[in-house]
C-alpha cells in the first residue's frame, strides 16, 4: 500500500472541489471556522478528526446539504449553491455514508440504478441494467449477483453497490464517510484496491477514517480537523501517527501506558465443546478472575455468536461443560434473564439499536437492569436512581452532570460508557465486549479502556471481541485466536504479536 | 459534539429561542384553552357546573379506553379492535344485567374485555403479529361473535341499580365522571412514577435494548393490551348503564374519538413518547369541541372536518418539531 500512494504523488491541474472561509453557525455551536480546504483530480484526501470537529458539517456543505453562514464551496469554480441536488450529482460529487443508501427488498442492480434506471421507452430495461452492473463489477474487480436482493449482500457488498452508484453517475467527486469501519481485514484490502482504482482514473476522494493507520496507508494528502477549524494538513510524506494524534487531540491524552502484567485470581467462567449450528464448534475458554481476555478473528468466524451464546441470546447453542465460578451449570443461558442471573453481561455490537433507549436520560437508562432496586412499593425513587447513576458514572468516568440528557444527544464514547455502566450495579462477573469503541473517538476511546481495566482491578473478568486487532493486542490478558469455527489457538499477552495472530487467523483459513 | 461546553454555551442561545421552545412545548395546552375561550365567548354556558357535569359523563367511556390506549401507543403497539371490544363489553354487560345483580354484569363486562386484550397482546407481543393487522382481525372476529350472540337486537335492563354508575351523581357529579378522574390520575401517576411505567417507556423507546437488558418485553408489551382491553370493558358497561340498554352496534366511531384523543393530545404513534397528561388535553380539546357545536348551534357535519384537521394538525406539528429537534 505504501508504495503505491508514494507513487501517485498529488498530481498538478485545477481543483475539483476549492473550499474556502466557511463558517456555520448552529444555535449554540459555530460548528465550522473559517475552514478552507480542496480536492484534486486523482487524489485521496483524507479528513481526520474526533466526532463533533465538524466533518461531517464540512461535507454536508460540499454535498449542498447544508448552506455555508459565509465562504464558499466551489466544484470546478461554480458555487455549490447554484447547483440543484441533479446538477450537483451531474457535476459529479456522491457521497457514500456510513448508513448505507440502500433498498433492502430490490436487487443489487436496481439498487445501483436506483434513481436513472436505463430505459426502453416507458418500460425499465432490465437487461441493460445487468449489462451494466456487470461492467460495473468488472470494473471494480468484484462479483456480485445482479438479481440478488440487497438484504442478502454482506456489508462490504452493499457498499459496493454504492459505490458503482457513484460511478454509473460518473461522479468525478467520491466522499467515503469511515467506509471500512464495519469491514473486516480482507473486505477492507478490497476496498483500498477499489479506492487504487478510482484514484488511477483520475477520481477525487475524500475519505474520512478513525483508522489513523489506514489513513497514513492510502492517502495523498490528510487534514485535521479539531473543533470546526482545520489544524493541521499536509502531503502523506510528511505525516506519522504521531502528528495525527498530537492534532486530533490537542495534547497527548489519547494514550495509555501499556497494561500492565496483572496477578490474576481463580478461574470465573469455563466452557468446553461450545457448539452453535452452522457458526461454532467445539469452541473451549477459560477467563480467570480479573482477566481481560481477548478474541481475535475475522469478521463473520463467529465472534459475535460466541458472546451471544453466552449471553443467552442464541437458543441452539451447546455446551459439553459450562462453568461459573467453579460450579457446574446444566446448560449455556437460556435467555438474557438466565444470563444476568449467572453474572454475565452483554455490551451488544450495536449499541444504537440494541444498547440503550434513545429518548430516555442517563439516570433512567442506567437503572433500567435493575429497576427494582430502586423502586419502592412500586414507585420509582428518582432519587435514588440518580444517586445509583451517579456511582456508576464516577466508575466509568462519565460526567455525572449529563446524567439528565437523553442518551441519543450524547457522543459515541459516552453512550458506551452508559451501556457498560448499566451493568456495573448488579455485580456481573464476566462483561462480554461487542466492538465496544466503534465509532467512538481516540480520546473516549482510552477513557473507555482505562475504565475497563480499572473494573478488572475489582475483579471483573472480560471478554472483548474487536475488529480493530491492535485494540485487542494492546488491551488483553491473553488473545484466543477464532477462526474456522473454533478458537485454535491462545496465547499469552507477551507471545501474542501482531504478526503471529495474524498468520494464525490466515493459516487456519487458508487451510480449511 | 464531544464538548457539552461549546453545545449548551447559554451565553449565545438567544433569549427569543427559549420562547419559541415554551409555545413549541405546550402548543397543544394553548389550543386547549384558546377554545375554551372562543367556545365561552359564544355561549358561557359552556363552563356552567351542569354543562361541565354532562360533559364528563358523556366522554367517561372514551376517555377510559384513551387511557388505555395511551399505554398501548407508548409501549410501540395499535389496538383497532376497541370499538368492537366495547359493543361486546356493554351487550355482555346488558345480557348478564338483565338476570344477575349488576356488580356481576360489571364483572363481566371486564372480563370479555380483558379477554379480547389478552388474545390482541399474546398475538402482537408473543407471536409477533403486526399490530394493526392483528386488531382489525381480532375486532372482525368479536364483532361477528357479538352479532351472533344477539341476532342485533336491544336488550334492555330494568334494574335501577345497572344504572347507577351511568346515571346517578353525588352533588350533581356523575359517578361516571368521577371514576374518569381518578382513573386519569392514577393512570398518569402509574405510567410517570412506577416500575410499570417506566419499563413501558423503555420497551416503547426501544425494545431490543429492552430485551438485552433483561426485561420481559412480552409480557410489558402484551399487558398494555390487557390493561385496554380491561378498560374498555368498563367503558362499555358504563355506556350500557348510561342508556340502560345495549346492542351489537353501540357507537362504531368510538374508535376513531379514542384515537383523535390521544393523538391530538400529543402522544405519538411509534411508542417511548407521550403521557396521560397530554391525553387528559386531547380529551379536553375533543370533547369542548364537540360540545361547543352543539351551543353554538353549528352543524355537526363540520365536527368531522374540525377533527380532521386537528390530527392532521397534531401529527404537523410533531414532524415540524421532531425536525427543528433534530437540526439544532
Amino acid at each position: 500500500m505504501n508504495t503505491t500512494s508514494t507513487l501517485s504523488a498529488y498530481k498538478a491541474g485545477p481543483p475539483l472541489l476549492s473550499v474556502h472561509g466557511l463558517h456555520k453557525r448552529f444555535p449554540g455551536v459555530h460548528a465550522l471556522k473559517g475552514v478552507d480546504f480542496d480536492l484534486l483530480a486523482g487524489e485521496v484526501h483524507s479528513l481526520v478528526g474526533e466526532n463533533g470537529a465538524g466533518k461531517s458539517t464540512l461535507i454536508k456543505m460540499i454535498t449542498g446539504a447544508l448552506h455555508p453562514d459565509e465562504g464558499a464551496v466551489k466544484l470546478a469554480g461554480t458555487r455549490v449553491e447554484e447547483l440543484g441536488a441533479h446538477e450537483r450529482r451531474a457535476r459529479g460529487v456522491n457521497a457514500i455514508y456510513q448508513e448505507l443508501n440502500i433498498v433492502p427488498a430490490m436487487s443489487a442492480a436496481a439498487n445501483v440504478f436506483l434513481d436513472a434506471p436505463p430505459m426502453r421507452g416507458p418500460f425499465l430495461d432490465r437487461k441493460a441494467a445487468n449489462t451494466q452492473f456487470e461492467d460495473l463489477c468488472a470494473r471494480l474487480e468484484v462479483s456480485i449477483p445482479a438479481q440478488a436482493p440487497a438484504r442478502s449482500l454482506s456489508i462490504a457488498d452493499r457498499q459496493m453497490i454504492e459505490i458503482m452508484r457513484a460511478l454509473s453517475r460518473d461522479a468525478q467527486i467520491l466522499i467515503m464517510d469511515e467506509p471500512t469501519a464495519t469491514l473486516g481485514p480482507s473486505e477492507r484490502q478490497k476496498l483500498y484496491g477499489v479506492i487504487e482504482g478510482l484514484r488511477a482514473e483520475g477520481k477525487g476522494i475524500i475519505f474520512i477514517s478513525h483508522d489513523l493507520g489506514e489513513v497514513l496507508d492510502i492517502s495523498d494528502r490528510i487534514t485535521v480537523m479539531r473543533n470546526g477549524a482545520v489544524v493541521d494538513k499536509g502531503p502523506r510524506s510528511g505525516w506519522t501517527r504521531e502528528r495525527m494524534v498530537h492534532a486530533m487531540v490537542g495534547e497527548a491524552r489519547g494514550t495509555l501506558e501499556p497494561r500492565a502484567a496483572e496477578t490474576l485470581g481463580g478461574e470465573v467462567l469455563r466452557i468446553e465443546g461450545l457448539a452453535l449450528p452452522g457458526r461454532l464448534s467445539d469452541v473451549s475458554l477459560a477467563v480467570r478472575k480479573g482477566e481481560i481476555l481477548g478474541i481475535a478473528g475475522l469478521v463473520g468466524a463467529g465472534r459475535s455468536e460466541l458472546l451471544r451464546s453466552l449471553a443467552g441470546l442464541e437458543p441452539t447453542a451447546r455446551a459439553d461443560a459450562f462453568a461459573i465460578d467453579g460450579q457446574v451449570l446444566p446448560a449455556l443461558p437460556a435467555s438474557v434473564r438466565q444470563a444476568i442471573g449467572a453474572g454475565i453481561v452483554l455490551v451488544p455490537e450495536d449499541r444504537k439499536n440494541e444498547g440503550f433507549v434513545p429518548l430516555m436520560d442517563g439516570d433512567s437508562n442506567v437503572a433500567l437492569s435493575d429497576l427494582g432496586s430502586v423502586t419502592r412499593h412500586s414507585f420509582v425513587d428518582r432519587k435514588a436512581r440518580h444517586d445509583l447513576a451517579r456511582g456508576v458514572a464516577k466508575a466509568v468516568g462519565f460526567a455525572p452532570e449529563r446524567l439528565s440528557t437523553p442518551v441519543r444527544n450524547l457522543s459515541g464514547g459516552n453512550q458506551q460508557k452508559l451501556v457498560i455502566g448499566k451493568w456495573l450495579h448488579i455485580g456481573p462477573k464476566v462483561l462480554l465486549l461487542d466492538e465496544p469503541t466503534r465509532g467512538v473517538d481516540i480520546g473516549a476511546k482510552a477513557d473507555l479502556y482505562r475504565a475497563i481495566r480499572d473494573l478488572t482491578k475489582d475483579g471483573l473478568s472480560v471478554i472483548l471481541v474487536s475488529s480493530e486487532l491492535e485494540e485487542v493486542l494492546e488491551h488483553s490478558d491473553r488473545i484466543a485466536v477464532l477462526t474456522g469455527h473454533t478458537i485454535t489457538e491462545t496465547l499469552d499477552r507477551k507471545d501474542a504479536t501482531m504478526e503471529r495472530v495474524l498468520s494464525l487467523i490466515f493459516a487456519q483459513k487458508e487451510a480449511s | 459534539m464531544t464538548q457539552s461546553s461549546t453545545t449548551s454555551n447559554p451565553a449565545t442561545v438567544r433569549p427569543k429561542f427559549s420562547f419559541d421552545g415554551l409555545l413549541r412545548k405546550n402548543a397543544i395546552a394553548i389550543v386547549a384553552v384558546l377554545l375554551i375561550v372562543l367556545v365561552t365567548l359564544g355561549n358561557p354556558a359552556f363552563l356552567s357546573f351542569f354543562n361541565i357535569a354532562n360533559m364528563l359523563s358523556q366522554w367517561a367511556p372514551a376517555g377510559l379506553m384513551a387511557i388505555g390506549m395511551t399505554y398501548v401507543i407508548i409501549v410501540g403497539g395499535f389496538d383497532l379492535s376497541v370499538a368492537a371490544t366495547f359493543s361486546f363489553a356493554a351487550v355482555m354487560a346488558a345480557m348478564v344485567g338483565q338476570t344477575m345483580p349488576p356488580s356481576v354484569a360489571f364483572v363481566a363486562a371486564i372480563a370479555v374485555g380483558a379477554a379480547v386484550g389478552a388474545v390482541n397482546g399474546a398475538l402482537v407481543a408473543k407471536l409477533k403479529v403486526n399490530p394493526f393487522i392483528a386488531t382489525v382481525g381480532t375486532g372482525f372476529i368479536v364483532t361477528g361473535l357479538t352479532f351472533v350472540l344477539t341476532g342485533n337486537v336491544a336488550f334492555m335492563v330494568s334494574d335501577p341499580g345497572f344504572s347507577w354508575l351511568g346515571a346517578n351523581r353525588i352533588a350533581g357529579v356523575p359517578y361516571s365522571g368521577i371514576l374518569l378522574i381518578v382513573s386519569l390520575v392514577v393512570g398518569g401517576v402509574v405510567l410517570a412514577r412506577t416500575y410499570y411505567g417506566h419499563v413501558i417507556y423503555a420497551v416503547g423507546g426501544n425494545a431490543e435494548a429492552s430485551h438485552l437488558t433483561g426485561l420481559r418485553v412480552p409480557l410489558i408489551e402484551g399487558s398494555t393490551y390487557l390493561l385496554l382491553g380491561a378498560l374498555t370493558g368498563i367503558a362499555g358497561f358504563i355506556s350500557a348503564s348510561q342508556l340502560s340498554s345495549a346492542q351489537a352496534n353501540m357507537d362504531p366511531n368510538i374508535m376513531f374519538d379514542v384515537l383523535t384523543v390521544v393523538i391530538v393530545g400529543g402522544t405519538p404513534l411509534g411508542g417511548g413518547i407521550g403521557s396521560i397528561g397530554r391525553t387528559a388535553i386531547g380529551l379536553v380539546i375533543i370533547a369542548t369541541i364537540s360540545n361547543g357545536f352543539v351551543l353554538l348551534g353549528i352543524s355537526p357535519y363540520y365536527q368531522n372536518i374540525i377533527k380532521g384537521v386537528l390530527i392532521v394538525g397534531a401529527l404537523v406539528l410533531e414532524s415540524v418539531v421532531n425536525r427543528k429537534n433534530a437540526a439544532s
